[in-house]
């Protein structure tokens, strides 16, 4: 199967280059893009679900020596759940984005094309790298390709901006990573990661590991504080890269993090709470920053902060279980975290997807001045409605699967216990419980406000829906969705596989039954109330032959004259949620009430603060800032100065070496 | 099992209206009044099924879809507590976490349903029922974690049977302060005083029932209906922490669950007669509050050690 794999790796290189050579000719080099996408992605899949399927690993080595690594590439679980992940999202987020950028004639859409083949590959490399080299590369080829794709739209000065601050983002973060692999890399005295997992890293090295993993790999998945760069970065970029950006490049640091713990195993038990404490915080502050927003897309980029958060609580009562020698507890939480990996991929990218749908229709995001597009965008509509369920973990859709599994972990949690982790578990169930809450609220805000009710600022009747080519992709994701939703056997399965990885265990397949027939219950239970409802709608509709139905405008209250305008919007709907944690958020209105009995014009704005952005990052941006201006003292932007520098260095060291 | 389900969704759609009967004649006895019959309640749902409907030209398919599913959910939710000498039909290990979330289902959709008809009265209540109800859940989930560490289980209805009765001899003010904080959010839940007041009928004071303003005929009678079920159900579960009645026989069993049943409705009839509603911008304290005397519960069962 590794045959699968390397093929799909080379087929969507070569594609890249041609591609490019092809950029002439953009049809040509358009037919190039979808072919070897759909090819390359279906091969990817086949190699990970067999891998998944069978539980066998498959290894890869290149006989081609970098300097300090080798090209060595292996699949084993934790990888091709990762990859299945990747090639689900990135396939169908691809072909929507051939659609809706085909007719933007004014870009050269090959160099985005070929772009965003590259960040397919890097992302597949960064998955299955065995060697700590290779997968830096990967993963700075990901950061490069993906900031080009971010900046597509590089005439809007908020697009460089956004590109510019991830950049520097992710840069910090792989300095940290480089550290750590290499301190990994001295232990274990080889940079490849099975040589790492043999090796055995005392717990404080562990710590340190752990820290440096947590910033390098925490920038890039975006916990709070260190998420600054996702807000700005997700809605600059075109709405299929914003799906591929939130549904599988953050994940990314998740991947990271197990790949972590796969190799380093024994942790001290204060990283397991650092990840709970991250999760809640995540996971809250999110969604709370989320129901703070008006614009659609930068809304969902706060939601995947929350998801993020979620994921992270399954990966730390996992990492509790791990160290507390609790099998079931670390397989589930683990399981939990990847299966929500999974669908927040699935999930999010519908969501990205039909958000750009809206935007690519109505030219605007932002949620208050839309509304009513239901019945002008069915499709959009019904498919955002399905990844609004989905991403509150209700019942009948995905993101209650994953949800579910990590609830479970965390009362196995409770249950199993000493007295610390009992109650750090109690405070993620409460957390996740609010979690659920909020984003309900959230996602009844922005799917209400978008598609229900009546246009509030925009023009509706001259709007079309978009070509099937962005319909077909997001079918595709809804009916996904509802497939884990009803089906979860497999995905779950699959999970519990590559959490066995990470924990370094063997599961029996009487484990994984006790696991997931609770499952199979719940679907039992969600099969009897759809037979309720189809009861139901049979009584109503037999009913409403004999009786009258009646259309008529909405009830004003006995106010005569209602507006569009006068509809709730979104701000309002959020408002009291705000104000019951303005202090947490800094959540401020401005502007004045109408005075008199004829009142003048007024206005009044609300705003939600990110406090990390505002009190934590930008002063110490500010403090590097002065600090770099007075080290301007020694620029002069004169070529032969600089090379005097260098060798006046060089001197330098030359001296210390001889001395 | 089908059987069992079966009679489940019977007992509950029969009886549940009179719970609201009863609430009626309390508060019709409190004010001096003889009140509407204790059936009334009955007659209002009978009367609703034989209207038509009347649809906003604005609203879509959603606004038909949320009170079907809000019945449907409701009924399905009594599925997981025991009623009586009825034992539960449906019990799985992390039931809880669906029923919980069951609720959010049908909240959910109540919301976009509200926001569907485009009145700025609607989405204000669905903005209220948001904000309060994320609270309420909070609360919910630390009494379930409370209950669930007292009997080391994770299934709802094996968490209320006899686990319940051995804590009751040690935990007794645990569970008294569960119960309290339990009844708080039974009362947000389902929109009673102090909390909403079914009663009145100025918009810009309700929240649950403005929701429910555009709707008419049989949508109104399933709103309805399951409004009375989820009070049935929730005060179903109320009855079971609080009244240790599960090892008696299953006939015993019945009378004891009927005669919490009834002095529940009789205690919310009283409370409701007694206090005013608060003011809005109160009720997070009040759900503050809730959660403070779960929390006490909590520290109690970690100092002491299960």
């Amino acid at each position: 199967m590794t045959d699968y794999f390397l093929s799909s790796l080379v087929l969507l290189s070569i594609s890249a280059v041609l591609i490019v050579l092809t950029s002439r000719f953009q049809k040509i080099s358009g037919g190039i893009f979808l072919f070897s996408l759909g090819t390359g992605c279906v091969l990817g899949l086949i190699s990970a679900v067999s891998v998944l399927v069978h539980r066998v690993p498959i290894d890869y080595r290149l006989d081609f020596r970098m300097p300090i690594g080798e090209f060595y590439v292996g699949v084993d679980l934790l990888s091709a759940f990762f990859l299945l992940t990747i090639v689900m999202l990135s396939l169908f987020a691809g072909i929507y984005g051939y659609g809706y950028l085909k007719d933007d004639e004014k870009k050269n859409l090959s160099v985005h094309y070929a772009l965003y083949l590259v960040l397919l590959i890097s992302l597949m490399l960064v998955v299955t790298a065995k060697n700590a080299v290779l997968f830096l590369v990967a993963w700075e080829t990901m950061a490069i390709s993906s900031y080009f794709l971010i900046t597509f739209d590089d005439e809007k000065e908020a697009v460089r901006k956004a590109g510019y601050l991830y950049l520097i983002a992710t840069h910090t973060g792989t300095f940290c990573l480089w550290v750590m692999f290499l301190l990994m890399g001295q232990q274990a005295g080889s940079m490849n990661f099975d040589q790492m997992t043999l090796a055995s890293f005392p717990l404080p090295l562990a710590g340190v590991l752990f820290i440096l993993g947590i910033i390098g790999f925490g920038v890039k998945a975006g916990f709070i504080p260190f998420h600054i760069w996702l807000p700005h970065a997700h809605p600059a970029a075109p709405s299929h890269v914003s799906a591929v950006l939130s549904g599988v490049m953050i994940k990314m640091g998740i991947y990271g993090l197990m790949r972590l713990i796969l190799i380093v195993k024994n942790f001290p038990e204060w990283c397991a709470m650092v990840l709970l404490m991250i999760g809640m915080i995540s996971g809250v502050g999110g969604v709370l920053y989320a129901l703070g927003q008006h614009e659609i897309k930068k809304l969902l980029a706060y939601h995947s902060i929350e998801n993020i958060g979620i994921i992270t609580l399954g990966l730390g009562i996992g990492l509790w279980g791990q160290i507390d020698h609790n099998e079931a507890v670390a397989l589930i939480g683990y399981a939990g975290a990847l299966l929500h990996v999974f669908n927040h991929a699935i999930f999010k990218g519908l969501l990205f997807l039909s958000a750009g749908s809206v935007i690519r229709s109505t030219h605007t995001g932002e949620i208050d001045h839309l509304g009513g597009l239901l019945k002008k965008l069915p499709w959009a509509g019904h498919l955002f409605l399905i990844g609004s369920l989905s991403i509150c973990g209700l019942p009948l859709f995905n993101g209650f699967i994953s949800e579910w599994l990590v609830f479970r972990a965390l009362f196995d949690g409770v249950f199993h216990f000493e007295t610390n982790a009992l109650v750090f578990s109690s405070l993620a169930i409460i957390s996740l419980a609010l979690i659920g809450g909020l984003a309900t609220a959230c996602f009844a805000k922005a799917f209400g406000a978008i598609f229900l009710g009546n246009s509030r600022s925009i023009d509706n009747t001259h709007l079309e829906e978009n070509s099937s080519l962005m319909r077909a992709p997001m079918l595709v994701l809804g009916g996904l969705c509802l497939w884990v939703g009803f089906f979860p056997s497999t995905m779950v399965s699959f999970a519990l596989g590559a959490a066995s990885t990470i924990a370094s265990l063997k599961i029996s397949p009487m484990a994984e039954e006790a696991i997931i027939s609770p499952l199979l219950t719940v679907v039992w239970v969600l099969m009897i109330l759809v037979t309720i409802i189809t009861v139901l709608v049979l009584f109503k509709r037999i009913a409403m032959k004999f009786l009258p139905i009646e259309k008529a405008p909405t009830w004003g209250c006995g106010y005569s004259m209602p507006t569009n305008r006068m509809q709730y919007t979104a701000s309002s709907f959020a408002e009291p949620i705000l104000r019951i944690f303005r202090n947490v958020l800094g959540f401020n209105v401005t502007g004045n009430k109408p005075q008199g009995y004829f009142p003048k014009e007024e206005a009044i704005s609300s705003h939600v603060i990110d406090a990390s952005e505002d009190f934590i990052f930008r002063p110490i941006f500010q403090f590097i800032k002065s600090l770099s201006a007075k080290l301007k003292i020694i620029q002069f932007g004169v070529t032969q100065l600089y090379l005097l520098y260098i060798f006046i260095f060089l001197l330098i060291l030359l001296i210390w070496k001889m001395v | 099992m089908g059987i069992q389900i079966l009679l489940h969704i019977g007992i509950v759609m029969i009886l549940s209206p009179l719970l609201l009967g009863i609430i009626g004649k309390t508060k019709a006895f409190f004010a001096g009044r003889w009140g509407p019959p204790l059936l009334q309640p009955y007659y209002d749902i009978g009367k609703l099924f034989q209207k038509g409907n009347v649809y906003s030209i604005t609203t879509t398919w959603i606004f038909q879809a949320a009170p079907i599913v809000c019945l449907a959910v409701v009924l399905v939710s009594s599925f997981f507590i025991p009623l009586g000498g009825l034992k539960a039909p449906i019990q799985f290990w992390g039931d809880i976490i669906l029923f919980a979330y069951l609720y959010g289902l049908a909240r959910f959709l109540m919301m976009i349903a509200a926001l569907d008809t485009g009145s700025s009265f609607e989405g204000m209540g669905a903005s209220r029922e948001a904000a309060f109800s994320c609270l309420a859940e909070v609360v919910l989930f630390l009494d379930f974690i409370i209950l669930a560490l007292l009997s080391k289980k994770f299934v709802l209805s094996e968490i209320i049977e006899g686990n319940i009765l051995s804590s009751w001899p040690l935990f007794g003010p645990v569970l008294l302060l569960v119960g309290a904080s339990y009844f708080l959010v039974l009362l947000v839940e389902n929109a009673r005083i102090p909390i909403d007041d079914p009663a009145i009928h100025l918009e810009l004071t309700m929240i649950h029932e403005v929701m429910a303003l555009d709707h008419s005929g049989w949508d109104l009678a399933y709103i309805y209906y399951g409004g009375a079920i989820k009070l049935f159900v929730l005060g179903g579960l109320f009855v079971n922490i609080l009244i240790p009645y599960h090892s008696l026989s299953s006939v015993m069993q019945t009378v004891m669950f009927s005669g919490g049943m009834i002095m529940l409705a009789l205690t919310i009839g009283i409370v409701e007669s007694c206090m005013a509603r608060l003011r809005l911008n109160r009720i997070p304290l009040l759900l503050i509050s809730a959660f403070v005397l779960a929390l006490v519960g909590g520290i109690v069962v970690l100092v002491k050690g299960v």
